[in-house]
């Protein structure tokens, strides 16, 4: 899916942090958390569901988030869910803050305050 | 500690986990959109659309869970087997090339590893020392120890646990009842020696401690070979009684298969020093072998051992002054006859290595050269030269794994071939030839090799292939008109390294060859035709007198058996390895400058050797019958010619004496020379004198026959056997095949030095076809463009056949230097041919460049026939 216009790409190394922010509300399964992110973001946030899958692997690599294969209920095929492990938990607050420095950082730089 | 949750490490995902992931993302993401009416074709393409490239992300998944470089590996390994499948001849041509090198050279390291490091594998040989008595004035060569020493260094040594020695005699042994008696050859040892070496032994055990002591020495060890061969392996012979020169003795054990401890011999006895003995520091026949005490080095064991040499020099310096003691490795008790062989080998071995490497990277030049193109190509589009070099050197590392593996094969095959040649006269002096084989120190020799080797022929290429500048390449055109101008050169360049290298091989083949051929044509001085030779023991304790009466006896009984047209006896026959060395002096003369008195091999003999043996008279007289041990006769001497010349330089020495043990002998005869020691070794001095007046229980009986001589061997048994039944005889053989075992070990060299030329010219003609062919198709546009000006089919030819001389003319030059350095090495087993032999080297050069121009005359046909028209318009 190309970002059309109105959409945006994300930034290098901010998926990660969706993708944990997304299971702080429970488990879910790839395709959930893509779902997520783009419902939440009013499908101005494009990921290219390709992309997901290799952060995924990556952050379970890293311990951040834990997998394991369950039917949802009403299915009777088993889905790989993952869900966030306690080092993720704190993983996301590490990120959270930075986030929140570095937005707070650009929007100084591009609305100045006015000078008191 | 950082925590990490959760405790286990997440299980890694296969590929059937991955596949399923993505497609039940794809299920359920078609399924949403099909949810806004889309038909199932249309959402499952929609799907995939939002996905992406689902390989490129489930090969993404992967890498994450191993790490890339193995990725990259597997990749470049899967796109050099691709790369090579491509290219099957030069595949093939490479990795047998490699495969002749590697084979040669993990056939010569295994060689090198079991004969020189590990002669005896059966042993803690590390932990043994073989301990040498030398003078730096008086002998500095010399190996045996005073039992003086032995007892000092049992006494003093700490960095020594336990020293024992051994001593080669030669017996008389007779197993069964009547049987004819065996002459063997055996050790008298110390009782502790094998428990020090650690011998294993197949039945039994060794001597007890107390075995060398008088009375309680009635005991014998036989060698496991002896043991089958005599005695057909049988276990009943433990315990039961042998007679070894005439004296009963126990069976106490059989040594292990394989102990060849210290050298390959039939039996053991007890070595009896009495307390006479051990204050005996004049006489020095002792093998001394020890073991090392825990924690003590060689080196400990040289210091310690030269400060007890002070010591007992300081005590008795009439003997001991000056005689120092070294502990050497246990591996130096042979090592110094076996390793020029290896050496010679070694390099021979190296240099086709060498030129199999340089063969290969030409090969490879070659190959990269025709994929310059591609080469460019990738790497302006963004190939890391990195990556391409990485490439390049993964398809280098699969040809040379598959030489490697190959060469292994063949080393294996060679050596297993090669043992069934080797003479027994080397395997007797070399225990660990029987171990020879490609084990695991081969192997990892041979995989350090194969990495060395994948380096130095990758080397080029790699370098060459990632310097491309796309614009040279492609500007070059369709068929490279100008070529790889530099390529070329190197790959010249290489090929002129390829045929020095050849010549040195080759020219040291042909010096051994020559040498041994040399040996097989030379006139050792005696007779070889229709000659039986034996070896005679008369029992242990025989006096003077009747082995006096025993030898005339003998004498006069082959006189009257038929078919012997001369029979005689002397101390040890030529051409056998075998000596007696003797001490002398000439009376009024003072003793020599350094003080090492005038020596000579000992012939104590009868009448007629000469005559057996054909060995002129040149002046006086032979000796006769008449020289008798009456005290009333005269003792007479004849002495060699090389003795007559270099102790009466100038002067007649008939009618002179010498002394011997305080005994004056008289001059009567001068004999022509013979070479004793076979004809690469120099002459010595000799001197004869008649078995009656110097009478001896052991020699060796020459007899001349009129027919084939060992039809003889039976009757000539048959009148020792009447003459003295207790006689043991030993080693029956015919003057030709003592010659044989004395010459088949310059065969056996010369044949593997022969093997290995071979391998390297086929190599560098090979490389030579190789480079002129290349240069030929590369340079069609500049030949068809010569013949379109005028040039003749023959200009063409002499000017592509010029190349090829020229390239090999440098080549010739270049190894001819070589060739001189490693003769150097071969002159310690050259005979009568000088080592830089100007006709060998000149012959070898002219086969060399003929072998070039046949190498350069397919392609020289192919350049003469390039159509113009057809080559400028392609």
């Amino acid at each position: 899916m190309p970002p059309t216009r109105d959409q945006l790409e994300l930034l290098q190394g901010t998926l990660d942090m969706l993708i944990l922010k997304t299971l702080l509300f429970g488990p879910a399964h790839g395709h959930g958390i893509a779902k997520h992110i783009q419902h939440t973001t009013r499908e101005v946030l494009v990921v290219e569901h390709g992309s997901l899958y290799p952060a995924l692997h990556r952050l379970e690599r890293n311990g951040w988030i834990a997998s394991k294969w369950q039917a949802p209920p009403g299915r009777t095929r088993a889905l790989k869910f993952y869900r966030l492990t306690a080092a993720g938990r704190r993983q996301l607050r590490t990120q959270e803050s930075r986030w929140d420095a570095l937005v707070g950082a650009i929007g100084r730089v591009m609305q100045p305050a006015p000078e008191a | 500690m950082k925590m990490r949750w959760p405790f286990r490490a997440p299980a890694t995902p296969g590929d059937d986990e991955i596949r399923r992931e993505i497609a039940d993302h794809l299920e359920l993401e078609a399924e949403d959109v099909s949810r806004y009416g889309a038909g199932r074709g249309e959402a499952t393409a929609a799907a995939r659309r939002h996905f992406g490239n689902a390989t490129f992300v489930a090969e993404e998944m992967r890498a994450i869970w191993h790490p890339t470089w193995i990725e990259q590996l597997a990749q470049d390994l899967r796109h050099g087997v691709r790369g090579l499948r491509h290219s099957p001849a030069y595949t093939l041509t490479a990795t047998i090339t490699l495969a002749l090198g590697i084979g040669a050279s993990t056939a010569v390291f295994s060689l090198g590893d079991h004969v020189l490091e590990r002669p005896f594998p059966q042993l803690p040989e590390h932990q043994l020392v073989w301990i040498v008595q030398r003078s730096p004035r008086e002998c500095p060569t010399c190996d045996n120890a005073s039992p003086a020493s032995l007892i000092a260094l049992q006494e003093r040594a700490t960095t020594l646990s336990a020293v024992g020695a051994a001593q080669l005699w030669r017996a008389s042994l007779n197993g069964h009842g009547n049987d004819p008696s065996d002459l063997v050859t055996g050790y008298r040892v110390t009782p502790n020696l094998f428990s020090l070496a650690a011998v294993p032994f197949a039945l039994g055990n060794g001597f007890s401690r107390d075995a060398g002591t008088p009375g309680r020495d009635a005991v014998a060890i036989l060698s496991y070979e002896y043991w089958r061969r005599r005695f057909d392996g049988s276990r009943g012979v433990l315990d039961s009684t042998i007679m070894l020169d005439g004296a009963p003795r126990r069976v106490v054990g059989v040594l292990a298969n394989g102990i060849a401890f210290p050298e390959a011999v039939d039996v053991y006895e007890p070595l009896v020093l009495t307390a006479a003995d051990g204050n005996d520091h004049g006489s020095r026949y002792l093998d001394v072998f020890g073991r090392l005490a825990a924690g003590a080095s060689v080196a400990d064991a040289q210091r310690e051992a030269a400060r007890i040499s002070m010591q007992m020099a300081s005590e008795s310096p009439k003997t001991d002054a000056g005689w120092v003691l070294l502990p050497r490795p246990l591996n130096a008790f042979h090592n110094d006859d076996t390793a020029t062989l290896v050496r010679i080998f070694a390099v021979a071995a190296a240099l086709v290595l060498v030129a199999a490497c340089l063969s290969a990277a030409n090969l490879s030049l070659a190959r990269t050269s025709a994929r310059r193109r591609e080469m460019a190509l990738r790497a302006a589009l963004g190939g890391r030269r990195g990556r391409l070099a990485r490439h390049l050197l993964t398809e280098a590392l699969l040809v040379s794994l598959a030489g490697s593996a190959l060469g292994i094969g063949l080393a294996a095959w060679g050596i297993g071939s090669a043992s069934g040649i080797i003479p027994p006269s080397m395997a007797r002096y070399s225990p660990g030839l029987a171990f020879v084989a490609v084990d695991g120190r081969a192997l990892a020799f041979t995989l350090a090799l194969c990495i060395a080797v994948t380096l130095l022929f990758a080397l080029a290429p790699v370098l060459r292939a990632t310097r491309v500048p796309l614009s040279a390449v492609l500007a070059g055109g369709g068929r490279g008109s100008v070529g790889d101008a530099h390529g070329t050169r190197l790959r010249a360049a290489l090929v002129v390294v390829e045929v020095s290298v050849a010549i040195i091989v080759l020219s040291a083949a042909a010096l051994l060859t020559r040498s041994a051929r040399n040996m097989v044509n030379g006139d050792p001085g005696v007779r070889l035709d229709h000659v039986l030779t034996m070896q005679l023991s008369l029992p242990r304790g025989t006096s003077d007198s009747a082995a006096r009466t025993f030898v005339s006896r003998l004498d006069g009984r082959l006189r009257n058996t038929p078919g012997v047209l001369a029979a005689g006896v002397a101390s040890t026959t030529p051409l056998s390895n075998n000596w007696w060395g003797t001490i002398f002096s000439v009376p009024g003369r003072p003793p020599r400058p350094n003080g090492s008195p005038l020596t000579a091999n000992d012939q104590r003999i009868t009448g007629d050797y000469f005559r057996a043996m054909g060995i002129r008279i040149l002046s006086g007289r032979s000796i006769d019958a008449d020289d008798r041990a009456d005290t009333s006769a005269q003792r007479v001497a004849v002495i060699n010619h090389y003795m007559a010349s270099h102790v009466w330089p100038g002067s007649d020495p008939l009618g002179r004496a010498i002394v011997i043990d305080s005994v004056p002998w008289t001059i009567v005869g001068v004999a022509a020379d013979v070479y004793h020691g076979g004809l690469d070794e120099s002459l010595r001095n000799e001197i004869y004198r008649a078995a009656a007046q110097a009478p001896s229980t052991a020699m060796d009986l020459e007899v001349w026959t009129a027919g084939d001589p060992r039809a003889m061997r039976e009757p000539i048994r048959q009148a020792v056997a009447t003459v003295d039944p207790r006689a043991a005889v030993g080693d029956v053989m015919t003057m030709r095949e003592m010659e044989a075992r004395h010459i088949s070990p310059f065969w056996l060299i010369a044949d593997v030095v022969n093997t290995f030329a071979i391998i390297v010219v086929l190599i560098a003609v090979v490389g030579l076809y190789g480079v002129i062919a290349y240069g030929v198709a590369q340079r069609r546009r500049e030949l068809a463009v010569r013949m379109a000006l005028g040039a003749t089919r023959r200009d063409i030819v002499s000017h592509v056949a010029g190349g090829a001389v020229r390239l090999t003319t440098i080549g010739v030059a270049v190894g001819l230097l070589g060739a001189v350095a490693f003769a150097r090495l071969l002159e310690a087993v050259l005979y009568g041919v000088p080592a830089g032999d100007p006709l060998t080297l000149a012959s070898v050069a002219a086969l060399l460049i003929t072998a070039s121009i046949a190498a350069a005359l397919i392609p020289c046909w192919r350049a003469a026939r390039v159509h113009p028209a057809h080559s400028l318009s392609e």
